[in-house]
């Protein structure tokens, strides 16, 4: 029985070393294509780098705005996941437990409006903006991040707190909190997995996105990642080794950062033991 | 009495003192949204009723550009493609996130790894994720044909074929979506207690059967989710059609939002293009409408 | 207890706000120094600017080259900058990915730049929402001082519209056939000089094992190209003289779009071209997988590792013994809402004479519109540009051919992809003439015709 078991977990982790490796080979030549020369991309049809070369990093290093861009995005995206994580927390608790009208009208619409593409509607955004003050500055992507992602987060959130007995709060109730005691101390709490897969989403919709980016921030010292990169493709031909060398140190923080956090969410599955 | 369920029945007793404490927990998503969602919406509507351009609007002009809209073969053609992506997008990512949820929440080596590994696709900007792919499939000599060829299969045609390029494109999507259905699965599938499996199996169900009465359930609430947030935006998807084929060859990858971006952006006619996001929300709405009634059922 | 939880509420909406404000006024102080440069961005800003006496522009400049290009450009602003202590320019590098989307919200809100360089057509679809500030003053002015001349010929008039000049030429785009020496000699084909030896010469590089006499990136611009090419060539064009569309009944049309559904049928174009993008022929062609490429002129500097291997055709002769191809001329603009025109034309003057180093400093991939420029050393040296100046430039057509002059249309017809999916239609095997027929509909339906 247990050999059969050990059998079953070899074959298991073999078939996901593949699996991973085909779903990330578009990556992986990326990856390895950050280290060829940018001819050396145009001109080889190998894969593997026949001259490794450091030189896109190194470009990518003294030559431009990477790394301010790349703090740029880590700002926008700390306070875009932050702060749409706490606000749709409180939105999806209230959709997932009292019932009016108003709520389920609420709570309706807000699918609607991630409905519509927010593309083709910037302009009058921008112009609010401008009022405010707000263009070129970086708190006009946050803000619009965790606007524009709250409908989502605050449906995963419903779906999520949904799943969660309602016996604990009632517990809790016999005890004496209120409800806003009863979120913070019982519901939150328990529910790491539900924040970790609303935080994943928010952080890598801030992380990525371009549209609204390129809009709203102008000049180079302000733009975020994905719109930086946009600089190196020019009209007709594109500066590869500089895309691909940004790509690159972009994913690794991110993949560092995500392999350190997994546990946090794998820890908040202890969530499961509520209901034995 | 429990002030946790308000339910119907008891809310007449209770109309004269309003309950403030749900909105109090709505408040600061509301004034955000009506500021920076709802707005937009409305001009949009606006826009869709008028004609001109973005730079100088023009009078209003009542229905004719949802008159003119529906007299176009290409809008017909869009909302054909844009509902074959949507459907196989939603399926082969749904899917394939589960299988792969599923398989990451065993207990395998590595496991934080490959939870992180599988989530590349969708942690890059979608431009890099695009240049990857048209490097491995942009024609016969292309990586992903080469290995094709390897196992001794003739090479396809991925870009070059107006149902390859429709391949592609749903193929793709599924590849940059699928992270974020098994990302949400799994956070559900960790609420389930792993006891109740064994003692499903102590009972005698099989595999199928402690999916369908253990797995199941737990997951269904954020599966009928997981479908109307993937439709809406695979109705939206701009990034990957865009980046990949520009709506064609011969505008066969053409959706709703590449058509409506082509007439509100490059043709200039604000209102047609404005008409076709609200067309789309439209039936946008009629799709979520369902998916919400089938959630609710039992 | 209902109080404390809105006290709760409110208090979690004061952190929430001092979260953003505070942020905001955290790099505040960083967002000044950053405004300090980038102020000229929103013109509507500059009011407070005035009480002193540096009158802000913002020119918003596309990358037209390698990050070096950024560079170059920078640096010529700030000698502007020293040499004009009245006016500050700020320099903004503007990506190419949805130019449009950028531009049309900047106008639309009012903070377009006061100059920039744009997309080919550019100029005259924003002058046609009304946003272009003509420049007749500066073309009268430098007419009277005899400075028009340096321009190449029909450059300038290529600006006019509306019975006005709405900007200043000052690169040229065109395209030019690359071909693999290597490949060639290899297979022993001679150098084509007309369409029949190029057909040929295709049909013979192709080995039906991945090589091709010809990669198209159907799926970008260059399979429009690559008919505009042919039929300029062929001595053909889309429109009349009085700007109506006439791509059907012009036979030499015909003739140009018929040669590229035979090089198609022949097999000697790789079938997964109508789908191909931007760089996807490019690199088949520097990987020895393509024999031929339709490039701009600086296609070379793509690959210094086979910089030998590489060359230019001559221009070819079609079968009624034309020669020719497509060419744009890319422009600097002023934009309406400036409020400092006079200044902004200062500058415009300025950096039209001032802007070699573009080129010697930044590599920009465009050939400058100026004769003067053109004889520098860095052109004539050079191998490439002198063989395009002397054998391609003399028979470029705009795109508008046969009209003389430039509208607000054009920039529709090439982005808005009628020909696009002509071109997609043709390298599919699709039938000539209805697909041609399709394409004159759209065209049509752009000019409102």
């Amino acid at each position: 029985m247990k050999k059969h078991k050990g059998i079953r977990k070899t074959i298991l982790f073999f078939s996901l070393i593949v699996i991973t490796f085909l779903i990330n080979l578009p990556i992986i030549t990326m990856i390895l294509n950050s280290f060829k020369s940018n001819s050396e991309m145009r001109t080889s049809t190998h894969i593997l780098p026949q001259n490794f070369t450091l030189e896109n990093y190194l470009h990518l290093h003294t030559q431009t705005m990477f790394w301010t861009q790349f703090k740029n995005s880590v700002i926008v995206t700390f306070w875009g996941t932050l702060l749409s994580i706490i606000v749709a927390a409180f939105a999806g608790f209230a959709i997932s437990r009292f019932r009016s009208t108003f709520i389920s009208i609420y709570s309706k619409s807000l699918l609607m409006l991630q409905m519509f593409p927010i593309i083709l509607v910037l302009i009058p955004l921008f112009i609010m903006f401008r009022h405010l003050e707000l263009i070129n500055t970086l708190y006009s992507v946050i803000i619009l991040y965790v606007t524009l992602h709250l409908p989502f987060a605050i449906w995963m959130y419903k779906g999520y707190f949904d799943s969660i007995p309602r016996e604990l709060e009632e517990a809790a109730r016999i005890d004496g909190c209120n409800r806003f005691q009863t979120f913070i101390k019982i519901i939150l709490p328990i529910s790491g997995p539900g924040i970790a897969a609303v935080a994943i989403f928010s952080f890598l919709f801030s992380f990525n996105e371009y549209l609204i980016a390129n809009i709203f921030l102008k000049t180079e010292d302000v733009m975020t990642i994905p719109v930086g990169i946009q600089l190196f493709m020019q009209q007709y031909s594109s500066d590869w080794g500089s895309i691909t060398a940004a790509a690159t140190l972009t994913m690794v923080p991110v993949f560092l950062f995500f392999l350190f956090v997994q546990k946090y969410f794998i820890a908040g599955s202890a969530a499961g033991a509520v209901k034995g | 009495m429990s002030l946790l369920n308000i339910s119907k029945a008891e809310k007449p007793l209770n109309r004269r003192k309003i309950d403030w404490a749900p909105y109090n927990f709505l408040l600061p998503s509301l004034i955000l949204i009506a500021m920076i969602n709802l707005y937009p919406l409305i001009v949009g509507v606006m826009y869709s009723l008028q004609d001109g351009t973005l730079i100088q609007p023009g009078d209003f002009a009542g229905i004719q550009n949802y008159i003119d809209l529906f007299r176009m073969s290409e809008f017909y053609n869009s909302l054909y493609f844009s509902a074959v992506f949507a459907f196989f997008g939603v399926i082969g990512s749904y899917l394939a996130g589960l299988g792969l949820a599923v398989l990451i929440n065993k207990d395998v080596w590595l496991k934080g790894f490959f939870r992180v590994a599988l989530l590349v696709p969708w942690i890059i900007p979608s431009i890099v994720s695009i240049v990857g792919w048209r490097w491995l499939i942009a024609d016969e000599n292309a990586l992903l044909n080469e290995i094709i060829t390897f196992f001794g299969f003739s090479s396809i045609n991925f870009l070059g074929t107006e149902g390859g390029a429709i391949f592609s494109v749903i193929l793709i999507k599924i590849w940059r979506s699928f992270p974020f259905m098994m990302v949400s699965i799994l956070a559900a599938l960790q609420t389930i207690n792993n006891d109740l499996y064994e003692a499903a199996t102590i009972d005698g169900a099989n595999r199928w059967k402690s999916f369908l009465h253990i797995t199941w359930p737990s997951i269904k609430g954020i599966s009928v989710v997981c479908w109307i947030l993937m439709t809406i935006w695979s109705f939206n998807d701009f990034d990957t059609i865009w980046l990949l084929t520009q709506g064609g060859p011969i505008n066969a990858t053409e959706n709703l939002i590449v058509l409506a971006y082509n007439y509100t952006f490059i043709k200039s006619e604000l209102g047609i293009g404005s008409s076709i996001a609200i067309v789309s929300l439209i039936i946008l709405m009629g799709l979520a409408y369902l998916m919400l009634r089938f959630q609710e059922e039992d | 207890m209902r109080n404390k939880m809105r006290f709760l509420n409110v208090l979690l909406l004061a952190i929430i706000f001092t979260i953003i404000v505070g942020c905001s006024s955290d790099s505040s102080s960083s967002e000044n120094r950053t405004n300090n440069s980038s102020n000229g961005n929103t013109s509507g800003e500059n009011n407070k600017g005035e009480s002193g006496e540096v009158v802000e522009l913002s020119f918003w400049d596309m990358s037209w080259g390698p990050s070096e290009y950024i560079t170059a450009a920078e640096e010529i602003v700030d000698q502007f900058n020293r040499e004009h202590p009245d006016i500050n320019v700020t320099y903004q590098s503007t990506p190419w990915a949805n130019w449009y989307q950028t531009f049309t919200t900047a106008i639309a809100s009012g903070t377009a730049p006061d100059i920039s360089t744009g997309a080919g057509f550019q100029a005259f679809q924003f002058y046609g929402q009304d946003a272009i500030l003509p420049i007749d003053d500066v073309i009268e002015e430098w007419e009277a001082e005899g400075k028009l001349d340096d321009f190449y010929p029909g450059t300038i008039e290529a600006m006019q519209y509306d019975g006005h000049y709405l900007a200043l030429p000052w690169g040229l785009d065109t395209r030019v056939y690359w071909y693999r020496k290597d490949l060639f000699e290899d297979a022993g084909v001679e150098v084509p000089t007309n369409w029949e030896e190029f057909r040929e010469a295709a049909n013979q590089l192709t080995d039906g094992d991945g090589q091709y006499g010809l990669a198209i990136e159907g799926g970008a611009n260059n399979g429009v190209h690559t008919l505009f090419t042919l039929i300029f060539n062929n001595g053909g064009g889309i429109f009349t003289e009085d700007r109506h569309v006439e791509l059907v009944n012009n036979e030499l049309n015909q003739e140009a779009i018929q040669f590229l559904a035979d090089l198609q049928a022949d097999g000697s174009i790789n079938p997964a071209s109508p789908g191909m993008g931007q760089d996807d022929a490019l690199n088949s062609f520097g990987q020895g997988k393509a024999a031929m490429y339709l490039g701009t002129p600086g296609t070379r500097g793509e690959f210094p590792e086979i910089t030998d291997e590489v060359g230019i055709l001559p221009a070819l002769e079609s079968p009624n013994g034309n020669k020719g191809t497509v060419m744009w001329v890319n422009n600097i603009m002023l934009y309406k809402q400036t409020e400092h025109p006079e200044e902004a034309k200062t500058f415009l003057k300025w950096w039209s004479e001032n802007q070699l180093p573009l080129w010697t400093e930044g590599d920009s991939n465009q050939l400058p519109a100026r004769v003067s420029f053109s004889e520098e050393p860095y052109f004539q040296e050079d191998q490439d540009y002198k063989f395009v100046y002397d054998e391609y430039i003399p028979n470029a057509f705009t795109t508008s051919t046969y009209f003389n002059g430039s509208f607000p249309e054009l920039n529709e017809i090439e982005g808005d992809g009628v020909l696009q999916s002509l071109a997609q239609q043709i390298l599919s095997g699709k039938d000539v003439m209805s697909a041609m027929e399709e394409a004159e509909g759209g065209l049509q339906d752009i000019m409102g015709e």
